[in-house]
This record gives structure tokens, sequence and C-alpha cells, in this order.
């Protein structure tokens, strides 16, 4: 199951971030020699950023990579550094869950019943807010996942430390 | 109370291992909900995080890490650093000088720092770590010499302090930057070379004019990025942030013609670059949503009045208000904090004779040290995320650098001619 | 004793003008005269220069309930609020004259109306003058001088189609950034009001001011429906009574401002230019056939503000 949801996050991230540069590359294309300077590029790359942004902060949220300070961690033994581990996702899963899911998805909501539209898209608001309570249910889904294995197989087999190689970038 | 709230829970989820992105999120809900009914307080979070990417700028991270990889991976950049290295040889921790003058240089001209970071730090923290420099000096001075490109215009917060001062010519704060960024970046130098010599860092050797032409004709096509970006950026063809993605696709070009990578590798690239910018971008989130919430708690102003209050000498003044942006720059983001202490400050050194276009120096040079030191500086997060390496290991290095940065900072402040002779000189002001 | 006097309540204010700004101090004024007129009791903690964020997200701020009043440009209402597209079309209003009987009229009380539903109660005007051409290096005498010349435009499809009505390219661009791209010569032009242009020191690297006086977007005071409607009747009136008197107050600090400006960027040395504007006028009114098509509903404002002797 985690596999296929990293899978899955990995290529919308890839095609998304593919998308933002050729959508930026048209936009000076437009410009410089079309000398018809496209008006929805500036917008379109600023909500493309968001999405790939929060989607990414998921993704490595679930790959454990994101930057802290290990100097408790270290001194705990075996038993407590699980426990802690469990506080630590669960203190993440309160914070997407409140402000991701429940706060965002408010935001989606106002934005959606009020209609706002996009300035230059004249797409919905909603639409590019709705990443927050994606993001949001990610991360939940991820750390729980990790609180389920620190339960099961122990902390021994669990990737604590922050380390860029170890981070799935491949297919 | 707000004040405690943020900072005690948030040094608590540090200290517990909490990732420091989640942790400024958390103590930033926590200090909200305080001040606000909850689901007020959830949404306002919600929409501030999301908000705070809504930039531009931010564009050019992911991008220059981009391109960085893809110059790394295609040999472009090692034929560009050796003949960087050919020319100014025997040098002490010649890279570590490439490095000072590249990102100071980069983000003069971008106008952006975040760009010249992750743009000079991707191609140059890999050559570094071959010499033996440690990835935490790497990156400590490259976020430093980076953030003066904030000081050399063009300068988009120089146009900030401008408009939230009331109107200061521009064209005055621009040539303004010139003399106190060079002369920060001379100090950067300077330690970078003893730190060099001390930790016995690899020394070039005196190279041969045939080799010097031989390495500069290797470098001829990766040359032509240099050109491209930069021509482009002054030409006015396109901005610093499209520069980023013209970059990117030079080089996909250039790689492929050098037969380095293919496209089966694009997706790992992609992905790869994709990490270190979420990485960088949770962190620039939650602190600009922390940065919101201490401008709606008041935090700012409340503890600037009551520092003002405690002498009217000019000299203590002065001291007293490099100290509150110093350490209001440990926490806060720049954008936000010249908005709020602009109108704050400029009355009161107004009334001391300190010019407008010499306190708007003072101020931007104060908040690019802000945004070098933990535990929130954004130009620190992106520096450490790509240089792999974590905030608590770059500290030691990067002491020495804000100890030059400080130096220069205070004979800024207290030599006005230093920011104001160009200006006078041109006639500007 | 406080029960007396009623519950004492604060209003948070919040706005992305910079300090001097005249409509910064016509909101500075309402705050002033307000705690005067209420004795205290409907006081206003004022944000400025967009510490709490850009005007779109200030009005989201409104709907959510964190802020409870904001100024924001017609041009930012407009895409929740959607009576307030109106004001962006260009030469909707013969003269100053007719912008402020309507604005002063049941059409302007109407609009701000629309925003109740959305949160986003309209409360008043203030004047944000006519916006002109300014560029770099070609003066602009006729409207085929536009031609081809990249002009920055705020992100709005109105303000696109007009410069594309007189043959320029549109370009979208950050404000922040356009004191750059002047520079870099990314963009030959911009549009903006005598102050903006003169606050924003865009004359200090553009050297042609062209007076034609495309549109007049007025700006509009917002506040939260549920806010207003948690008011009492008499906080109501103290606060309906120091915002007449600000709008007026600002009209004057506007009128002052627009003249000061002016001269200002004429001793910085831009050459103003006052173009006939019929022939600029002329160019534009296809865009009122494709707004007729777009929002009939909204077409019918259009005719009646047309009617206003
Ligand atoms: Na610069
Ligand atoms: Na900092």
């Amino acid at each position: 199951m985690r596999k296929i949801v990293d899978k899955a996050t990995r290529g919308t991230l890839i095609f998304l971030m593919a998308f933002l540069v050729i959508n930026v590359v048209w936009q000076v294309f437009s410009r410089y020699i079309l000398n018809a300077p496209s008006t929805f590029t500036d917008e379109l790359a600023r909500f493309l950023l968001i999405w790939v942004s929060l989607l990414g902060v998921a993704y490595l949220s679930g790959q454990n990579a994101h930057i802290s300070i290990d100097l408790l961690q270290n001194k705990l033994n075996p038993a407590g550094k699980m426990r802690l581990q469990i506080l630590i996702n669960s203190l993440i899963i309160a914070f997407a869950f409140f402000v991701l899911v429940v706060g965002g998805g408010h935001l989606v909501y106002l934005t959606f019943v009020f209609t706002q539209l996009t300035p230059t898209l004249q797409i919905p608001m909603a639409y590019i807010y709705l990443i927050g309570p994606i993001c949001g249910l990610l991360v939940i889904y991820y750390k729980l996942s990790d609180i389920r294995r620190l339960l099961s197989d122990g902390y021994d087999t669990f990737p604590a430390d922050l380390d860029k190689s170890r981070i799935q970038t491949g297919p | 109370m707000e004040l405690l709230i943020l900072i005690v829970s948030f040094f608590i989820l540090l200290i517990i291992g909490v990732p420091v992105g989640w942790a400024l999120g958390i103590s930033g809900i926590l200090t909200l909900l305080t001040g606000l009914d909850s689901m007020t307080a959830l949404t306002t979070f919600g929409q501030q995080f999301m908000t705070s990417l809504d930039s531009f700028t931010l564009l050019a991270i992911p991008f220059f890490i981009l391109a960085g990889q893809i110059m790394n991976r295609g040999g472009i950049a090692q034929r560009l650093i050796d003949f960087a290295k050919s020319l100014i040889g025997s040098l002490p921790g010649g890279l570590a000088h490439i490095n000072v003058v590249a990102a100071m240089l980069f983000g003069a001209i971008a106008g952006s720092s975040v760009a010249a970071a992750s743009a000079i730090g991707s191609i140059l923290n890999p050559r570094m770590k071959e010499e033996g420099y440690s990835k935490e000096f790497s990156a400590a001075i490259n976020v430093t010499s980076s953030s003066m490109g904030l000081v050399i215009p063009p300068s988009n917060i120089l146009i900030i302090y401008s408009l939230a001062s009331g109107g200061t010519s521009i064209a005055a704060l621009f040539i303004a930057g010139y003399i106190p960024g060079i002369l920060t970046g001379l100090f950067l130098m300077i330690i970078a070379g003893v730190w060099a010599v001390r930790k016995k860092f690899p020394v070039g050797e005196k190279t041969a004019i045939k080799k010097i032409l031989k390495s500069f004709l290797a470098a001829v096509p990766s040359l032509l990025l240099l050109i491209i970006v930069i021509g482009g950026i002054v030409a006015g063809i396109f901005t610093a942030t499209e520069a980023a993605a013209i970059a990117v696709v030079y080089c996909l070009v250039l790689a492929f013609y050098y037969r380095e990578i293919s496209h089966k590798d694009l997706p790992a690239i992609l992905m790869s670059s994709i990490a270190t910018t979420s990485i960088v971008m949770l962190l620039i989130a939650a602190s600009i949503s922390m940065s919101w919430v201490m401008s709606f708690a008041n935090l700012p102003q409340d503890i600037s009045a009551a520092l003002l209050a405690l002498s009217d000498n000019k000299i203590v003044i002065l001291i007293i208000i490099n100290l509150i942006l110093l350490v209001v720059g440990m926490f806060m983001d720049m954008t936000p904090a010249v908005l709020i202490f602009t109108p704050i400050f400029l009355p009161v050194v107004a009334e001391l004779g300190v010019d407008p276009v010499h306190f708007g120096i003072i101020m931007i040079m104060n908040l690019c040290i802000g945004i070098c030191t933990p535990p929130v500086g954004t130009l620190l997060f992106v520096g450490v995320s790509i240089a792999e390496t974590t905030i608590v290991k770059v500290i030691r290095p990067l002491l020495p650098l804000f100890v030059g940065m400080l130096f220069a900072l205070l004979l800024v402040t207290f030599w006005e001619d230093l920011s104001l002779f160009l200006p006078r000189f041109f006639d500007l002001m | 004793s406080k029960e007396q006097q009623g519950e004492q309540k604060t209003i948070i204010l919040a706005h992305a003008m910079h300090a001097t700004h005249p409509v910064t101090l016509g909101m500075n004024y309402m705050t002033e005269r307000l705690e005067e007129i209420s004795d205290g009791r409907l006081t206003v903690k004022t944000y400025p220069t967009s510490q709490l964020g850009g005007e779109r997200e200030l009005l989201e701020l409104v709907q959510i309930g964190t802020v409870g009043i904001t100024k924001v440009s017609g041009a930012a209402l407009e895409n929740i609020v959607p009576a307030a597209r109106v004001f962006s079309l260009p030469y909707l209003f013969r003269d100053e004259e007719h912008y402020r009987k309507v604005v002063d009229g049941d059409i302007g009380r109407e609009i701000l109306d629309a925003g109740t539903a959305f949160r986003l109660k309209g409360i008043a005007y203030y004047d944000a003058g006519f916006r002109s051409f300014y560029t770099v290096d070609r003066p602009i005498i006729t409207p085929d001088d536009l031609r081809g010349l990249k002009i920055r435009v705020q992100p709005s499809v109105m303000a696109i189609n007009l410069i594309r009505a007189y043959g320029g390219s549109a370009t979208p661009l950050a404000y922040g950034e356009l004191y750059t791209a002047f520079q870099g010569g990314i963009v030959d032009g911009a549009e903006n009001n005598p102050p903006s242009f003169y606050s924003s020191r865009h004359y200090e690297v553009t050297n042609y001011y062209i007076i034609n006086e495309h549109t007049a977007v007025p700006d509009f005071l917002v506040i939260s429906t549920p806010l207003w409607e948690s008011l009492t009747e008499q906080e109501q009136q103290w606060l309906q009574e120091a915002i007449d008197e600000s709008v007026h107050y600002q009209r004057v600090l506007w009128d002052e401002s627009v003249l000061e400006s002016m001269e200002a960027v004429k001793a910085a040395g831009v050459e103003v230019i006052y173009p006939d504007k019929e022939p600029f006028r002329e160019r534009v009114m296809p865009i009122y056939d494709t707004f007729r098509e777009s929002y009939p509903d909204l077409y019918q404002l259009v005719e009646r503000i047309r009617e206003i002797e």
C-alpha cells in the first residue's frame, strides 16, 4: 500500500515539476521571441509551486527527510527512542490534521461557496487551496503508518537520521 | 504571554527532535490559538501556510537546484570550476573564495539571495567536498556571501524598504549598497582564507598560461551558460527567476550533447531537486506563518517600544536598534521585519539625524545576518538543505563569518560615508 | 461604570497601503473620529503596509473573521464580488464629477451592498483617482503609439484586454518587481494614478507620463458581514458617521496629493503629456461588447451609470 502511495505521489510530483519548467520557459519565449507575452504563466507558475512544494513536503515526511535536531534522540535507549518517535509523529499528525485538513479544508470551503476566482486564469481559488488538505491527509497517512511500523517492528528498523541518499527518487 | 508560549514551545519541540519546520508550525498555531477562537486561528494559519509559498521569487529555488544537479551530472560544472581554479591559482582556500565571489556576484545581479545560494551551492558544494572542505563550511560560506546580493543592487528588499519608509529614493538606496556589500564580502573572504589555512585546506598550484587557455577552451560552452544567464538578466530579456528556468533548459541540452545524461535519468534528477526544494519549502512556509503570528500578536512593536525607552543617546539607540534587528532576524523573515520595523525605527533615528538611505542599508545588513542565523533563517535553510547537512553542524563554521559581518555592520552603522558617499557623489540625495 | 457605558469593542483594520498614502491618512482619520464619536467605546487597531498580507489574502482574512475591516482596490474585490467588475471598464465615467455622482448615489450603494452575501460588506469608497500610462522611451500621443510596447498590468482580465485593445503586449508582473523591470528593460511601460506613480518612485526610471485617464477604479472599505451584524444599531451609526467624515476628508487629501505628485514628477524631469482622450476612448469600446456577452446582468449597471447626468 505505502509503495503505491509513494509511487503515485512521486509520479505526480515529477509531472508537476516538468510542467512548471516548461511553463516558465514558455513565459520567456512568448514575451521575448513571439513578442506576445503570455498572461497566464506567471499565475500558473506560482500556483504550481504551491502544489509541488506541499505535495513534496508530504512525500518527504514519508521519507523522514525533514531537517531536525537530534540532541535528545541520541541519549535515549531503544525503548525511549521508540516512545519519543511515537510522540513526535503524533505531534506532526495533530498539526497536519488541525491546520492543514481542518483549517485548510475550511479555507477551501470558504473560497468555494463565496466563489473566489484567480485574477488571470479565472479558475476557483479553492482548487489551489485544495493542496492543503491533500498534503495534510498524506502526512497523516505516512505518520500513522510509521507509528504502526514502530509498534510492530521496534525502533531499530526505523530510518530516523537525515540521510538524503536514502530518499527514494527513482521510479 | 504570547512571546513566552511561542519561544518555550518552539524550543521544547526542537529539543525533543520534532523536525524544525513542523516545530515552527506547531508553536505558531499554539500562539495564535491564545488570541483567536479555534476555527478562525486554524483557518488563518492554514491560509498563511499556503500563501507564504505564493511567490514568483521562490521559484528560483527549485530551478537553480535543478540546473545545478544537471550541471554536476553533465560535467558542465567541472569544466567551469577547473577554469576558475586555474585563474586564481595558489590563493589559500581557492574554492572558498570562488564561492564568495560567485555567490556575491550572482546574488547582486539576480537580486535574490536564495537564487544565489541555490545556484552557486548546488554547483560548488560537490567540488568543495572532493577537495576536502567540510559540507558545513561550504554551506556557511555560501549562505553568508549570498546574502550580500540583497545589499548590492538591484535588490527587491531595498524597494520594499523604500515603500515602507514612505518613499526613500530607490536610486539612492541602490547605489548606497555597493560599498557596504563589497566590504562585507571582503571580510568574508579574509575569514575564509584564514580558516582554510588553519584547517589546511588544499592550496591550488600556480597554473601556466597554456594550461589556463586549455581549461578556458574546455569551459567555453559552460561559460556560455553564465553569459546567457547573467547577460539575459542584465539585458532585460528575463528576470532572475526566469533565468533559472532558461538555465535548466540550456544545461539539459548541453548535458545531452556531452552524452553524460540520458532521458532515462530525468525523472530521478527532477525528483531529487524536488526533494531538496520541499525540505526548504516546509521551513519557509512555517517560518513565514510564524512571522505572521508575531506581527498579529504585535510582538515586534511591543519589544521595540520597551527597549527604545531605555535611552536617548544616539550611539546607545543605534546599538539597541541593531540588537533588536539581530535578535528579531533570528526568528523572523526579512520582508515582514522590514514592513514592521521601518515605521517604528525610522522616526526615532531621523530625530537623531540618521539619513533614511543610511538607515535602510543598516537595516538590510542586519536582516541579512538574520536570514543566515538559526533557528529561523530562509537562506540558512536553503544552504543547509543543498549541502545536505544540519543546522546544528553549520553553526560552528558560521560563527567566525558572523563576526566578520557584524564588524562590517558596525562600521556601516557608525561611519555614514560608507553608505552615503556614493549617492552624494552622484547627486542622488 | 462599565455596564452603563456598554461593552468596549476593538475592530481590527488591516490594509496594504504604506503609511503616508492619502488613503491611509483617510483611514487613520476614520479611526480617530470613531474613537471620539463613540467616546472610546469603539476603537480600531490598524495593521498597515501588508503586515497581515496582500489585498487578496486580506479579503480572505475578513471572510475567515480574523480581520474586521480591510481596504482593497476594486480590482482585487472583483474576483469575489462580481458587481465590482464594472469599475474596471475603461472610460466608464465621463469625468471626475460623473464618477463621484455614481459612487455617492444609489448605484454606488448597490455595489457596496453586493458584497454582503460574500461576508464582505462594502461600507465606503475612497478615491483612487484616474489611471494613466507611463513609459520609459516612447512618448504616447495617440493609441497607436502603444503598439508593440510591453506594458505591465495588474493581474486582471480586464486590464489585459485593455492593453491588447491598444495593440500593446500586456505583461503581468509583481508590483514590487516593476522598478527593476524598468531598469532592465523587461517592460516598456505601466499604468497608475499620479500618487502611486510618485510614491512607487517609478518616475526615477521612466520618462513620460501620459494623462489619458483610462480607468477610475475606486478603493473599497469592506467590513466582515457577521461583524457588522454583531454591532448594535448605535455602534453601526458611529462607524458609519466616522466613515462618511473620512470619505470627505480623504477626497480633499487625494486631490492635494494628485497636485503634489504631478509637481514632483515634473520637477524630477518626467515629461507629462496631455493627449486627446477621444481616440483612446473609441479604441476600447469593443471591450463593452465582450463585457455584455460575459456578464449580461452587470451590463445593466453600465447602462444605468451612463444615464447619470
Ligand atoms: Na542585488
Ligand atoms: Na535567523
